[in-house]
């Protein structure tokens, strides 16, 4: 089954951001 | 979010050809400081320096958050200056999503982008006149209120 695969650093998600050319979702959560 | 929206297979394809997810706790730091969150879930659309260009707080349903997530892309876009980007994100957004609650305001934005690229007033007339028949209620008509004289 297909799931989001969420990055859990900005600095990898930057990167990835750059080298992709692609905008980010940058979702604060509760995780409780 | 986690029970509806993130397993449903329109949002799993879209963020995943469109967008890097990043998911943090609400009380990481500094993250959550620099970001001034203050309840979740709190999305926000980042460009791919970082910077912010559009957030949302609370539940949004699959059909919302796509087109949310269009609307950060376009006004991302929009704040560089790349109309024709924004333009047809926003239109993007307008077709797939008409109904959305993230529809006016890409109207709104249409009808700048338009004007800002050929500094033609007619635009934010038509976006006006477009807000008032589809979504009369709507701020974003509100803010438009003023270009029904141009």
């Amino acid at each position: 089954m297909a799931k989001i695969m969420w990055e859990t650093k900005m600095e990898k998600a930057l990167s990835r951001a750059k080298a992709e050319n692609k905008h980010i979702l940058l979702d604060f959560f509760n995780p409780l | 979010m986690d029970a509806v929206t993130y397993p449903d297979d329109r949002v799993i394809e879209f963020i995943q050809s469109h967008m890097i997810p990043l998911r943090v706790p609400f009380d990481d730091k500094p993250l959550s400081t620099d970001f001034n969150v203050k309840w979740t879930p709190t999305l926000i659309t980042l460009d791919p320096e970082g910077k912010e260009h559009h957030r949302t707080v609370g539940f949004l349903a699959p059909e919302e958050l796509i087109p949310s997530l269009l609307l950060g892309i376009g006004k991302s876009h929009f704040d560089q200056g790349r109309f024709d980007e924004s333009l047809s994100t926003f239109d993007r957004l307008l077709k797939g999503y008409p109904n959305s609650d993230s529809a006016p305001e890409a109207i709104y934005l249409q009808g700048v982008s338009k004007y800002k690229s050929t500094h033609v007033a007619k635009p934010l007339k038509e976006a006006y006149e477009q807000l008032q028949a589809k979504y009369p209620s709507s701020e974003w008509t509100k803010r438009a209120y003023p270009y029904r004289l141009l």
